[in-house]
């Protein structure tokens, strides 16, 4: 085992994680203010990369046309919340994520009418280059990941424990009775919280679009580690998701190179296999909390 | 001669016992009669309906009736579609190819459920997810058994000699006869002990865990079983299509057939036959006006039908007869919106399929929800 090769895989899995990990904090703040899986969060992120590349296309800089889409993604995931979500909520589960699922093939379909499935080259935010550390070759792409994903965990974690708006938003997905009654408008707050959610992913998009090319499906294969990531980690902890999201990437790249059944084509089954495992020994998942019901 | 006001207060015309039997000789009638007179083009169609009805049924076990959301199920149709290629290729007996078709997803199912169902709530829904996309990449990687990317094909449903029937028509024969047994036991299953225990697993685990039906078991036990079905569903497949590759279990797919089965009614027998036939005929008739714009389609029917009619199509006879007599006599604003949950309740009930399909009985008030 080359320890270089072992390096470079390392710090590429970190980065996938991250990518990953946008969009599991995204399902984990929309899990943590309504009680849904919004399982069309990966949908949301391919139309907000879509839309960066569009602006991209008609010669604004990419650096804009993302911020563009980013501001675009928090209204259309508030208006989303607003018109269409808020009839389901906290009426029956099943339904609500049904109807997100109708929302991913409607979102998926959208894009596919627009922009057709055919692979559209997304522009990287980061230079192609490579750098040599201790043997091991790392591409700036990979580092800019992580870093990206680091900044935007703290500026969240900065905005949930350090702003007003942040306590109504834990205040309402802790409990919005009473919340309301605290004179909290929870509806306002929920409209938020499924924007911030839309922004996690539409930079989860744009990460992820060089690398995988543009197509309307490509965040399908993103969302079900994220959702991994989520089972792992506990629906109830941010960092866990987090960790646990860089752990499946991490792996995930270990285990295409070092076993050989997997490979790179079914080293999406890694996470499966982990989440067996762990669900066995640990229902609640590795860093949540045991959920205590009452009749 | 009673007028149809006072003949609705009486027992529902649709559920008199000879009445029943009578609708059930048209249907096999009909079974017998149909392949034998129309185009083979209407056969195939009908055929490939069947097929996917015994998948919306399948998923229906676990999702309409016991409310485990699972997006995998076109996972155990594949499977068991290559399973029935395999047996055949290898020359096995039918009888064992299909013992093998049903088996193998049921034990993958079973494997699955075991660890998804430990997790209350939405897990399943997270864990099948996978599925599809798993099995796409696995079933190109394992060529010796799949054909890899090119698929794989298996003859053995060509009609034989001494029946002077066509093909088309023997195989619509073979996805009547399994089809309907598996809709028969499903909906025996669904009706009796069973179907009682899923039903209070889905309204409330907590309360199923209190009367001592254990929420895990029988959660395993739905999902096993509908992927069981599914292989059946996978059997018939190969019957009437003879060729299967990795596509037919990719995620598009998958999401298509849990859209049918809700557009078609969830926890409900007959909405099964109609989320079959929404499978198989609308991206049809979507693909005749524009194939761009199918996916968009489906997903924005999708939507309408959550809005407007969240039972699904089964129930747009009760609604409209709710409406109608609404109008007649004043009756509060019944739970016109518990049109999935009215369908499961209503079968636990032990109310009629023909009932289910059209109307629940006047008599029965409207379940509330547990």
């Amino acid at each position: 085992m080359n320890p270089g090769t072992f390096i470079q895989l390392v710090i590429d899995g970190l980065s996938t994680g991250s990518i990953y990990a946008a969009l599991a904090l995204a399902i984990v703040l929309v899990n943590q203010a309504t009680g849904l899986i919004n399982f069309a969060q990966g949908g949301m992120a391919v139309l907000s990369a879509y839309i960066a590349w569009s602006l991209n296309g008609f010669g604004v800089p990419l650096i804009l046309a993302i911020l563009a889409a980013v501001v675009v993604s928090f209204f259309l995931g508030a208006l989303i919340e607003r018109y269409l979500i808020r009839r389901f909520e906290r009426g029956d589960p099943d339904t609500a994520v049904v109807v997100t699922i109708g929302l991913l093939t409607l979102i998926t379909g959208l894009c596919a009418w627009i922009w057709t499935y055919n692979n559209r080259l997304f522009p990287s935010l980061f230079p192609l280059e490579t750098i040599k550390v201790a043997g091991a070759v790392i591409s700036v792409r990979s580092l800019g990941t992580i870093i990206v994903i680091v900044v935007i965990m703290g500026l969240m974690q900065a905005l949930f424990l350090g702003t007003k708006l942040g306590l109504a938003l834990r205040a309402v997905a802790i409990n919005p009775a009473s919340a309301a009654f605290s004179g909290i408008n929870v509806g306002r707050n929920l409209m938020v919280g499924w924007g911030l959610a839309a922004v996690l992913g539409a930079v989860a998009g744009v990460l992820v679009a060089p690398q995988l090319t543009l197509t309307p499906g490509m965040m399908d294969s993103a969302l079900v580690y994220a959702l991994a990531a989520c089972i792992l980690g506990g629906l109830s902890s941010p960092i866990g998701v987090v960790v646990a999201a860089w752990l499946i990437g991490v792996l995930e790249n270990l285990a295409a190179v070092y076993i050989p059944f997997i490979g790179h084509d079914l080293k999406i089954a890694v996470p499966f296999i982990l989440i067996f495992v762990v669900l066995l020994v640990r229902p609640q998942g590795l860093f949540g909390r045991k959920a205590v019901v009452r009749v | 001669m009673p007028s149809t006001a006072e003949f609705s207060n009486r027992t529902p015309f649709l559920d008199r016992g000879w009445v029943r039997w009578a609708a059930l000789g048209l249907i096999v009638v009909l079974m017998i009669v149909v392949p034998l007179i129309l185009p083979e083009f209407a056969n195939q169609t009908i055929a490939r309906i069947g097929v996917f009805a015994v998948a919306v049924l399948g998923l229906n076990v676990v999702m309409g009736y016991t409310g485990q959301i699972s997006l995998g199920q076109i996972f155990f149709v594949g499977v068991g579609a290559y399973a029935t290629a395999f047996g055949v290729n290898a020359d096995w007996n039918i009888l064992l190819v299909f013992l093998f078709a049903c088996a193998l997803p049921a034990v993958l199912g079973l494997i699955v459920a075991l660890a998804a169902a430990r997790l209350g709530g939405l897990a399943i829904a997270m864990v099948t997810i996978a599925l599809p996309l798993i099995g796409v990449p696995l079933a190109k990687r394992l060529s010796d058994f799949t054909g890899g990317s090119q698929g794989t094909s298996a003859r053995f449903s060509d009609a034989p000699e001494w029946t002077g029937l066509y093909d088309d028509q023997w195989q619509l024969y073979i996805v009547f006869l399994i089809g309907g047994i598996t809709f028969l036991l499903t909906r025996n299953l669904v009706r009796g002990k069973y179907g009682r225990a899923f039903a209070i697993v889905k309204g409330n685990e907590a309360v199923a865990g209190s009367m001592g039906i254990s929420p895990y078991r029988y959660k395993v036990l739905a999902f096993t079983i509908a992927s069981l079905i599914g292989g059946v569903s996978g059997f018939l497949y190969m019957v009437v299509v003879q060729y299967t590759s990795p596509e037919t279990m990719s995620f598009g797919h998958s999401i298509e057939l849990l859209a049918s089965m809700v557009i078609g009614g969830a926890g409900s027998i007959v909405g099964s036959i109609l989320g079959g036939i929404w499978y198989v005929l609308v991206p049809q008739i979507t693909n005749i006006i524009d194939p761009n714009i199918t996916a968009m389609l489906q997903g924005a029917i999708l939507l309408i039908v959550l809005f407007v009619l969240p039972g699904g199509l089964v129930s747009l006879p009760r609604l409209w007869r709710r409406r109608r007599r609404g109008a007649d006599s004043p009756r509060g604003p019944g739970a016109t919106g518990a049109g999935a949950r009215t369908d499961a309740a209503a079968s636990v009930s032990g109310s009629s399929t023909v009932g289910d399909a059209l109307g629940a009985p006047p008599g029965s008030p409207p379940p509330s929800k547990p």
